[in-house]
């Protein structure tokens, strides 16, 4: 299984993982452009762009979660406690500058809880994070108290929708947390020792590697890029509604896989979690525009899922795919 | 003879009810090549996973050199200068080799306070290790996953060298080693003892214990019932200290 595989470990290392994705990408919009006529508009791909930004930034912080070998399946609720949070400071008539905080530190807290929860009380991540996902689905309904937030400022709003040199805020956003976490993957110790963790746990602490420390701050980082999705959410719908965020994780931990992270960690491609999510977001805005109701968005994810998973399972088990995929 | 560099101190380990050490008294010295013997889960693993720091003892202490230590996590130990190579090789299959030697102790630089990895100079020192090991290894950077038991053994060898270890500890370092192989193992062992280091070899090859250890100790249930030097003793009877046919075995296993 190792052999065949080199590093990809260039900023924009692409395997062929992320080539089938960037082709299936690329069909995808041909396909929906022959369907609807309405599909290859500059508006529409600007919709499927802006649709991207939170997943792109929480997929990131799954990337390093799976491949440590952890999971978050509270993300998506933790996304929206933080725009509960910048809400009330929009809401109060607060300094834009505040809400453009308030994401990010209540990420930041929510990730220390959940790593305390997960890292320290060794409650396994998939049990401690839906665990925290009830109390905190509990939580947004007591602070929404029933209703919306709604019509709030556009303070936040007009802040971000500036562009820097000609490039859109959020871009800029999303390039800047891409290459901090690929430095941090691939140039630091931490990111050595998050992939020693997703080999091998024992291993790792065997090695000497400060286990904890660095599962706790993978944590805590994949919460606070939740928080800076949760400042763009706000800014665009300007608005929180009780279902926030409820099919953010299975996005996530889809689009990551897609992109092939490895679900049993060790392994990881950041540009590939970069292409699993505008796929999964191309074909869910394809899907819609041809008229697919958006109730079905999940059951397409959940059909990627099974399938990546359900292929690679195949693939590592029956010889002769094993065989096909070393001369291809 | 030498001061001895680690001295333990009857040392015992439970595991829940199980009791995989007891009464272990043993000297380490510099220079020396120290073999562990005994039989399948007489506690040899687990007593030099102590000594690396991996398990908390039950009871007993460890001194080195004269001062009391107490190790709670690996890296503890690594900073007294004891290396381990552990019978599972603890190596990370996904990372390359140089990434394997200095895991957890790797080469940094620090720009605006965050450390980043100085990639070149530990590629640089690995090449340099596996050459003075005289390791076949093709390509440097794949990853150890894809290499063969006698080239991870190689690796394992570099991480304890790259340490600077006073004491290493190899479990079974030629159990998945090929003929030529164990023979490089064998005399890295001697050449570690040479350079002042000390050395505890576990390995269940009793003719190759004879060729390179200076004092051999055997282990069985979880005690240790003999310790001879190498050159005092001979093959028929380290075998039967090892499966308890031994009179002193006997003697000290009667109460029981
Ligand atoms: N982590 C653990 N938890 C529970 N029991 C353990 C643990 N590690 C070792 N043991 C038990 O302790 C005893 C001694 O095991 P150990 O691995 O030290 O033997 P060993 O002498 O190294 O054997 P071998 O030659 O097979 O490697 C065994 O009965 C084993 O099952
Ligand atoms: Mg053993």
């Amino acid at each position: 299984m190792y052999a065949v595989r080199q590093f990809g470990n260039g900023i924009f290392s692409m395997n062929g993982r992320e080539w089938s994705l960037l082709v299936a990408c690329l069909l995808a919009i041909i396909l929906f452009s022959v369907v609807s006529p309405h599909y290859a508009t500059s508006g529409n791909a600007a919709t499927v762009l802006r649709n991207s930004v939170e997943l792109l930034l929480i997929g990131l912080g799954m990337t390093l979660l799976l491949a440590m070998g952890g999971i978050d399946v509270s993300i998506g609720i933790v996304m929206g406690l933080a725009a509960i949070a910048i809400g009330r400071v929009l809401g109060a008539g607060g300094n834009p500058l505040l809400a453009l905080v308030a994401g990010p530190m209540v990420g930041a807290l929510l990730g220390c809880v959940t790593a305390t929860v997960v890292v320290l009380g060794r409650v396994p991540a998939i049990v401690g994070t839906l665990g925290l996902l009830g109390v905190y689905r509990t939580a947004v309904f007591v602070l929404l108290g029933g209703q919306w937030l709604s019509g709030l400022p556009s303070s936040l709003t007009n802040l971000l929708a500036t562009t820097v040199l000609g490039v859109p805020v959020p871009a800029l956003v999303i390039a800047i947390a891409y290459l901090a976490v690929w430095l941090a993957l691939r140039r630091t110790p931490y990111g050595l020792h998050l992939l020693a963790i997703g080999n091998s746990e024992e291993k790792a602490r065997l090695s000497g590697i400060p286990v904890i420390k660095t599962r706790f701050m993978t944590f805590v980082i994949s919460c606070v890029l939740t928080g800076i999705a949760a400042t763009f959410y706000v800014a665009t719908y300007r608005n929180v509604e009780m279902t926030i965020g409820s099919t953010l994780a299975l996005d996530a931990i889809a689009a990551v896989i897609l992109g092939g992270t490895s679900i049993l960690g060790g392994r990881c491609s950041l540009i590939g979690t970069v292409l699993g999510v505008l796929l999964l977001r191309i074909l869910q805005n394809g899907l819609l525009l041809i008229g697919v109701p958006s109730l079905w968005q999940p059951v397409v994810t959940g059909i990627l899922i099974i399938g990546v998973l359900g292929f690679e399972a195949v693939s590592n088990r029956f010889p002769l795919v094993q065989l096909l995929r070393a001369r291809a | 003879m030498t001061e001895p560099f680690l001295v333990a101190r009857n040392i015992a380990k439970r595991f829940g009810a199980l009791t995989a050490l007891a009464n272990v008294d043993l000297e380490i010295r510099s220079g020396e090549v120290l073999a562990l013997l005994g039989d399948n889960g007489a506690g040899k693993s687990t007593f030099i996973k102590i000594l690396a720091g991996a398990h908390p003892p039950s009871d007993g202490e460890l001194v080195i050199e004269g001062s009391p230590v107490a190790f709670s996590s690996p890296k503890d130990a690594a900073s007294s200068g004891i290396a381990t190579i552990f019978q599972e090789l603890a190596l990370s299959e996904n990372l390359s080799i140089a990434e394997n030697v200095f895991l957890g102790r790797e080469l940094k630089r620090s720009i605006l306070g965050i450390p980043f990895l100085k990639r070149k100079e530990m590629r640089q020192r690995v090449d340099g290790l596996l050459k003075e090991l005289d390791a076949h290894i093709s390509d440097p950077e794949a990853p150890v996953g894809s290499l063969s038991g006698g080239q991870r053994q190689a690796v394992a060898i570099c991480r304890a060298l790259n340490l600077n270890a006073r004491l290493v500890i190899m479990d079974e370092p030629t159990a998945a080693l090929a003929v030529a192989e164990t023979r490089k193992v064998l005399a890295l062992t001697r050449r570690l003892a040479a350079r002042g280091c000390a050395v505890v070899l576990i390995s269940h090859n009793i003719s190759e214990v004879f060729e390179v250890a200076d004092r051999i100790v055997v282990f069985r249930r979880g005690r240790k019932v003999a310790e001879r030097l190498a050159a005092e003793t001979n093959h028929e009877e380290v075998v039967s200290l090892i499966t308890g046919a031994h009179p002193d075995v006997r003697a000290l296993e009667k109460p029981n």
